[in-house]
């Protein structure tokens, strides 16, 4: 077709139901404000690896949906989640990103977290153990029993990833959210404990959603030299894009061939436990985290949106705890060849996104998203796309394809529309 | 200080600079010949958050080269880099056969891609900030890099790049 005028460039495509989603879902502000409530303080979240907070008193701080919140060990080596929230007046508790409570403040005492600005102070359970001033101040109508900060559903699991829900009640346990998913690398991942490497971060102006639909789908593959020289064969091709409950995706694995990038070497001798030499796995999960294994490094990506145009991509690196330092340096090596901040890929794929927030940013004309390569399931299906965007609109009760009516599933709709 | 130390370190400094113009132009065969046979070069940063010296980049005078000749073959950010250097100190070793030097740099990326380039082209950002930590051999009278540590503050790299810093 020669180029279009408005009226084309505007129509629907001939694609069916469910293969084409509107623009408005990536430029939407109401949209972006409503996902914080709707999805994301509904979902588990993997926010940190309790590697970054190894010994009795370690904290590490983050947020969910602009809520935030402090993880810690205890002295009985549980790891806890709070919002980092004073009870009293509403300070922030803990400023840095890590550190230790072992040492003192200059507003309170070792082993306690002490909120700065009136000095009340909480223990790693939570309990509110000191308030300055207590009886003066309140007499006995209120005492440190009553302001204990507000604890959140926390587990590790899954690798030793700390997940956490900002529901009391959250609709599905960890277990049924991400179990199933993560069944083809659980051996790998827990057969002995992992260990963060690498840590960075990306806040780029496109929508969240943009950044998870780029690993969710392979057929970008064509913006990488890199995949398409140790990539493109037949068992490439023939990879699945598996789709499980929740809007979850996993890619199944295949040989890489590193060789055939000049400077690149193979992975086979620091392979996952039980993982076969120099395989691939993706594990994607509603709605934007995703967990990548190229043999020997284990890549994490969690998404933060700041906006229906901006979104915070945490970068982190894994290996063995038990790696000898050469081995780990290895890992590092063959982590950053590809996914370090000056590797061959991270960057374009970067590249890639923000120009579709630029074409797709706040107040932007709605236009139409192709989501609808059907290729069985295989690599270069948007298979994982179009599953994602079904389980999308349920949660925000809106229609991926029109998002200012109610979701209905692909198929109803269009029966529905053929019954008119 | 000796009038043959003196010399040495102006040298170093020279070489520095070099290597800051020929970064900046992208002539990085230019620069990897200001380095030994034995060049190592590297990239590295603290991260509060993980509580960790990481590595973000690194290779040996083979690899570094490998990366520049395959740079064509990927897709990059337009926007070129400009380098800020300040030499700081600089070592010469008593026998005059090494040195070391540590300069002070920040990166500005001068946008020509941008969220859109109609909007954002023209306009500088800071890009990095961070430290260099260079060694040096020197054999007839010539500075040639042995190793450069790129000690990088940002732990936040938006869209990152290939090139070596
Ligand atoms: S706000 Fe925390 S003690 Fe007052
Ligand atoms: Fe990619």
């Amino acid at each position: 077709m020669p180029a279009r005028n408005n009226k084309q460039w505007t129509a629907d495509p001939k694609l069916e139901k469910g293969e084409w989603i509107d623009s408005r879902v990536y430029s939407d502000e109401t949209i972006a404000e409503e996902e914080n409530s709707k999805i994301f303080k509904q979902v588990w979240v993997p926010v940190c690896h309790e590697s970054e907070l190894p010994e009795p008193y370690d904290f590490r701080t983050t947020s969910i949906a602009n809520e935030p919140i402090i993880i810690t060990r205890g002295p009985d080596k549980v790891v806890r989640a709070f919002l980092n929230v004073c009870p009293h007046r509403g300070m922030l508790i803990e400023r840095r990103p890590s550190g230790s409570f072992m040492e003192g403040q200059p507003s309170g005492n070792p082993k306690r977290m002490t909120c700065m600005f009136h000095a009340w102070q909480f223990d790693m359970k939570g309990n509110c153990v000191y308030v300055s001033r207590e009886e003066e101040g309140y007499q006995d109508r209120l005492c440190k029993a009553d302001v204990g900060l507000r604890r959140l559903r926390c587990e590790v699991k899954y690798g030793g990833f700390v997940w956490v829900n900002l529901s009391d009640n959250p609709s599905v346990s960890l277990e049924d959210w991400a179990g199933k998913p993560f069944e083809c690398l659980q051996k790998s991942l827990d057969e002995e404990p992992l260990e963060v490497f690498h840590y960075h971060k990306a806040i780029i102006d496109t929508n969240y959603k943009l950044w998870h639909d780029t690993n969710s789908e392979f057929y970008h593959d064509f913006m990488h030299y890199h995949n398409r020289v140790t990539g493109f064969n037949d068992s490439y091709f023939a990879r699945k894009n598996e789709a499980f409950d929740h809007g979850h995706v996993v890619v199944g694995s295949f040989e890489v061939n590193y060789e055939n990038y000049e400077g690149f070497e193979s992975r086979a001798e620091l392979s996952f436990p039980h993982l076969p030499p120099n395989q691939w796995y993706m594990i994607d999960l509603f709605p934007g985290f995703n967990f990548n294994l190229r043999g020997s490094a284990l890549r994490t990506d969690v998404v933060t949106p700041l906006g229906p145009n901006k979104v915070m991509i945490e970068f982190r690196g894994l290996g063995l705890k038990s790696d000898s330092a050469e081995d780990r340096a290895t890992r590092i090596k063959h982590h950053n060849s590809i996914w370090g901040p000056f590797g061959r890929n991270l960057h374009e794929d970067l590249i890639g996104v923000t120009g579709q927030g630029t074409t797709m940013r706040e107040k932007t004309d709605n236009r139409r998203i192709l989501h609808g390569r059907q290729e069985n399931q295989t690599i270069h299906d948007e298979n994982g796309m179009r599953h994602y965007y079904d389980e999308w609109g349920r949660w925000m009760d809106r229609l991926p394809s029109a998002p200012d009516q109610p979701y209905s599933p692909p198929a109803a709709a269009a029966e529905a529309e053929a019954a008119e | 200080m000796p009038n043959n130390n003196y010399d040495i370190s102006n040298s170093v400094r020279d070489t520095i600079y070099r290597a800051t113009i020929a970064l900046d132009g992208q002539e990085w065969h230019d620069w990897l010949a200001l380095c030994s046979e034995d060049y190592y070069y590297i990239i590295t940063s603290f991260s509060p958050e993980i509580n960790k010296d990481m590595i973000y980049m690194e290779g040996d005078l083979k690899e570094m080269t490998s990366i520049i000749d395959l740079l064509p073959k990927h897709n990059t950010d337009h926007s070129p880099l400009r380098r800020h250097t300040s030499v700081y100190t600089v070592d010469v070793a008593e026998d005059g056969k090494s040195a070391s030097a540590v300069s002070s740099f920040v990166v500005y990326q001068n946008m020509l891609d941008g969220n859109n380039s109609h909007i954002d082209s023209g306009e500088s950002r800071l890009f990095l900030v961070g430290k260099y930590i260079d060694d040096f051999v020197i054999e007839n009278d010539q500075v040639k890099f042995l190793k450069r540590e790129v000690k990088l503050d940002n732990r936040r790299l938006d869209k990152g790049s290939h090139w070596p810093i």
